[in-house]
């Protein structure tokens, strides 16, 4: 009995010994994320919001952690294998399913108690990309979408569908292009199957076979070929490279699709150029872009997730977003899009209206390796190499295989 | 020491002292001495290259999970297997391969007649030593952002700017949206930054040769041309192959400046093996895959190594590589 | 062409003067332009015609890089890194160099063979147990560790190289020592690496460029951001969508100058350590 009775008093002491030394010594918690580590959203966040939040919470000290995005996906895989990950991460919402079926995120919406009124209160299409097998990993940080961004000194009126898009073809000063893009990943080609009318699978993503490979699909990719084969489009679509900018600033490509981040960069370099921006034009889908943005989760590894999950709710907040809107970071909350910061907006109108539509890339965790056979198919037939339907047929084969592997 | 350090000069003054100092000195240690030399380094080499190799080749006998807490698979030989059966592995095999070749002899020719002509130069040869030797000093991870930018497309490139001004092109080219100009590109950096190193080794061989040698020969009619073939080549043979061998082992093992310029794309068709395999690994997680490529391209490195030696280094007893 | 006469010697001269010059051109036009760019201002977008020369020399892009916060810090980490590395490598290859020339003892072909093997394979290849080891060992996150790891790497190569340098070495200086009752530390640290000087200067200028430049170590190792190195604060500076070229420059080439300085300070002593070095075959 004396033995219990002292075991339980040294139970007690080290239960309690910790806490008492953690309510004095303030816990440190790290946030990864790819924010450009000179850029205006990294100094927002570092000079502005940490402080604002460990004046609120004095106990949590919040280290953020710059990476360069080629590096990161990488660097959080490393990291996980030797369970030395952050404790949140700004996550790109492309990778939010495979490392959720990785095992390296905390579920939400089993671990975090008011994850429900957290959920309701941001736009539904990101907060999609967090779901994985029915549960949540993540919020939605920060939302994007591209628009159709014109030159209006050589395109006066922006195009309403793709077809008087391609007519501009016809109006073409030699040495120009009508439009341009940098490579074939999702984020490039999507817009444009959606826009014909395709997907890649069915809504429930367990087939891509007449989707990817279904008339509307095939014609989109077609139309690509067509445009770079007449050489109204540039050859951008095949390159990779820094050039679809300095087209668009030069006078040489009229239009091209592109995120808010465009007018930051803009302003500072080409101060007086007057940019375009118009809803992505219009096929038989209708004006359909692509979702961009980051979710913020937090690692199933983390030794502080009280902490932890304080700043994610506090990265919800509406001064949180309010104030990484101001640097080109569109909030994801329901509640400030009457806000008069957004209905007097210089540019975010188009955007907020394109995002309407704007759909999500396939929420899928093996859609790192969905985007390399999609984009690779497209590369044959944008190179001439292969028909559009034989190697929209095979990547459907392709795509097949990867959906039933997981 | 430059010059006594030459081989030819070398080679028969060098064997006879080191025999007579086998025996000569062999008495004057304790046997534990030399261990005491060679154990910090080797303790540091066992625990951060050997025993890391021997962990890689453990994990390529698995479908290996890296998140703790997951188990891995053993799955014996079929990931070996795998490799031999994947067509993207041969084909950044061959690119690989065709990177060597290119460049090392890219490398050589031009370090070789650098070497030549800055060992004939009149004046300012140190000059022209220290600036051709710079771009070996540099950062692999700075000069390849630096390349993307010299050869992007438009006419804005500095590449394409001044070809077209020399009237070499047409118009603009685009040149890392296919392999075969994006090759141009990387075989580009791999010869810029490689040949200063190759001429300082040549000419340090160069300058090794006695002058009364050229005199002799000069005396005997022959012309510039014949005297390198057949007197200067011949003289520096074994310099020629050491530069080979060391620039074909770091030849295979080209890795940054591709992943840093093309990634691999566009479509593998500029992947090369490390890349390859750091995308199999890190890209889509196959670690156990990631591994059973390296052991195999270790192994082809360590194969086309040893038959170099014995294709070139044949009678040259000293040669230990 | 029989042996050639004064006046066609001096135009031959001038030829391959002229033809050296313009390999120099080659050499440097890359190096040029990334300084131009870096001089130049912001530059998301390549402007037409590129220069050399800058039109205006402005020093906004290196403001903005020191001004971050991290730059300095990396670049300061990355010295200290690499600074240990040379030192630390020069010191163990040496001695093991040492131990493989002059000494005799069991195991020594095996072990030496096990070395020139270890020079063929990439180090890329031991990424991962070589983090988890790292993070058993509780060396991730820590200077001293990476400078460990980096020192391995190169450990393999430069013994090969110095064992060579010291074989070549006559062995009568240290014969006469050895006989005055010197021990083997006294031959090693009072004559022999004195001799050595000119190839221990490669070796160090090598593992230091080494260290120096690495990236893929660095940006899994070092997750602290107070411990980053320049390379991984040079890849910070290029942007998710689009970079300024300029500020990219701005930092790289606060990364290579010291290189350069380095290089050109040590040439002498530097060229005669490769050539010993390379000419060993």
């Amino acid at each position: 009995m004396k033995t219990k009775i002292s075991l339980a008093v040294l139970f007690l002491l080290v239960a309690v010994v910790p806490i008492s030394l953690a309510q004095d010594e303030p816990v440190t918690i790290t946030f990864w994320h790819t924010y450009n580590e000179v850029s205006a959203e990294n100094q927002t966040l570092v000079d502005t919001l940490i402080p604002m939040f460990e004046a609120e919470h004095p106990n949590i000290n919040v280290e953020s952690v710059p990476y360069p995005y080629d590096g990161f996906r990488q660097a959080l895989l490393t990291s996980a294998a030797g369970g030395e990950g952050p404790d949140l991460v700004r996550l790109d919402i492309i990778w939010s399913p495979e490392f959720a079926a990785q095992g390296i995120l905390m579920n939400l919406s089993e671990q975090m108690p008011d994850f429900q009124q957290y959920a309701d209160a941001v736009f539904p299409g990101p907060l999609s990309t967090n779901a994985y097998e029915g549960a949540y990993y993540g919020l939605p940080l920060d939302t994007n979408t591209r628009v159709f961004i014109y030159n209006p000194a050589v395109m006066p009126t922006p195009p309403e569908t793709i077809d008087e898009l391609a007519a501009m073809c016809e109006s073409l000063p030699e040495g120009s292009f009508v439009f341009s893009d940098g490579g074939t990943s999702g984020w490039n080609l999507l817009p444009w199957i959606w826009s014909f009318g395709g997907d890649v699978t069915d809504a429930e993503i367990t087939t891509a076979t007449g989707y990817v490979n279904g008339e509307q699909s095939v014609a989109a990719i077609q139309f690509l070929a067509d445009m770079l084969q007449s050489g109204c489009f540039s050859d951008g679509f095949i390159g990779s490279g820094i050039d679809t900018w300095g087209g668009y600033f030069g006078g040489t490509i009229s239009s091209m699709l592109e995120g808010p981040w465009l007018y930051p960069t803009a302003e500072s370099q080409y101060p007086d150029f007057e940019i375009g921006a118009a809803l992505m034009p219009a096929g038989e889908g209708g004006h359909i872009s692509v979702v961009g943005g980051e979710n913020v989760v937090v690692s199933a590894g983390t030794e502080n997730p009280e902490e932890a999950l304080e700043f994610l709710r506090f990265t919800q907040s509406e001064a949180y977003q309010l104030a990484m809107s101001g640097v080109g970071q569109l909030t994801v909350l329901n509640s400030l899009l009457e806000n008069e910061y957004f209905t007097n907006h210089p540019y975010y109108g188009v955007f907020l209206e394109q995002l309407q539509t704007a759909r999500a890339r396939t929420p899928h965790p093996a859609y790192n390796d969905i985007e390399t056979v999609l984009g690779d198919a497209a590369q044959l037939v944008l190179r001439g190499e292969m028909p559009a339907q034989e190697a929209m047929d095979l990547a459907a084969e392709e795509i097949d295989a990867l959906l039933a592997g997981s | 020491m430059s010059i006594n350090s030459v081989p030819q000069q070398r080679s028969t003054a060098r064997t006879i002292p080191q025999r007579r100092a086998t025996h000569l000195t062999k008495p004057y240690y304790r046997p534990y001495i030399p261990y005491l030399f060679i154990l910090p380094g080797l303790a540091l080499y066992l625990l951060w290259s050997v025993y890391p190799l021997a962990y890689q080749l453990h994990i390529s006998f698995y479908d290996w999970r890296i998140i703790p807490g997951q188990t891995s698979e053993y799955v014996g030989l079929a990931n070996y297997q795998a490799v031999f059966a994947d067509r993207t592995f041969w084909l950044a095999m061959q690119n690989t391969a065709l990177y060597a070749i290119v460049t090392v002899a890219g490398q050589m020719i031009i370090g070789l007649t650098l070497a030549i002509l800055v060992n004939r130069v009149a004046v300012a040869k140190r000059f022209f030593r220290t600036v051709y030797y710079l771009p070996v000093v540099t950062s692999w991870v700075v000069v390849s952002f630096l390349f993307v930018y010299l050869f992007s497309p438009g006419e804005a490139g500095l590449i394409n700017f001044v070809l077209t001004k020399l009237g070499m092109i047409n118009e603009p080219i685009s040149w890392l949206a296919n392999s075969n100009t994006a090759w141009i590109a990387i075989y580009s950096l791999g010869i810029w930054k490689g040949m200063g190193w190759a001429m300082v080794i040549f000419l340090a061989a160069l300058q090794g040769i006695p002058p009364e040698l050229y005199e002799a020969a000069a005396i005997d009619g022959a012309t510039e041309i014949q005297r390198i073939r057949f007197m200067t080549l011949p003289l520096i043979r074994r310099t020629i192959f050491f530069v080979l061998i060391a620039l074909m082992i770091g030849g295979f093992q080209v890795f940054i400046s591709v992943l840093l310029i093309t990634g691999g794309g566009p479509l593998h068709r500029t992947e090369v093996a490390l890349t390859y395999m750091f995308d199999e690994a890190f890209g889509d997680l196959n670690f156990g895959y990631g591994a059973a490529l390296s052991y195999v391209l270790a192994l082809v490195i360590v194969v086309v190594s040893l038959v170099q030696s014995r294709l070139f280094g044949r009678g040259d007893q000293d040669v230990e590589y | 062409m029989i042996a050639t006469s004064g006046s066609q010697q001096r135009i031959l001269n001038i030829v391959i003067f002229l033809v050296l010059c313009a390999g120099v051109f080659i050499a440097v036009a890359p190096l040029l332009y990334m300084a131009s760019t870096a001089l130049g201002g912001v530059a998301y977008v390549q402007t037409y015609p590129p220069r050399l020369i800058p039109e205006t020399i402005n020093f906004e892009n290196f403001e903005q890089a020191f001004a971050s916060r991290n730059f300095l810090r990396a670049a300061l980490n990355s010295g200290y890194i690499a600074v240990s590395t040379a030192v630390l490598v020069t010191a163990l290859a040496s001695t093991m160099a040492y131990g493989f020339a002059r000494f005799e003892f069991r195991g020594k072909k095996i072990i030496f063979g096990a070395l020139l093997i270890m020079i063929m394979i990439p180090g890329v290849v031991l990424l991962i147990p070589q983090f988890i080891l790292a993070k058993n060992l509780g060396l991730l996150n820590s200077l001293p560790g990476i400078i460990l790891v980096y020192s391995a790497g190169p450990l393999a190569f430069n013994t090969f190289l110095l064992r060579g340098f010291f074989e070549n070495l006559p062995r009568e200086i240290e014969e006469s020592a050895i006989i005055d009752g010197a021990s083997a530390f006294t031959v090693f640290w009072r004559i022999m690496l004195p001799l050595a000087a000119p190839a221990i200067s490669t070796v160090a200028v090598f593992s230091f460029l080494g260290a120096w430049d690495e990236y893929l170590l660095a940006l899994n190792f070092l997750t602290d951001e107070s411990l980053r190195t320049l390379p991984i604060a040079i890849a910070n500076f290029r942007g998710q969508h689009a970079s300024n070229w300029g500020l990219v420059f701005a930092g790289s080439l606060t990364a290579v100058i010291p290189t350069i300085l380095l290089f050109v300070v040590f040439q002498r002593y530097f060229i005669q350590g490769i050539t010993s070095g390379g000419v060993r075959g």
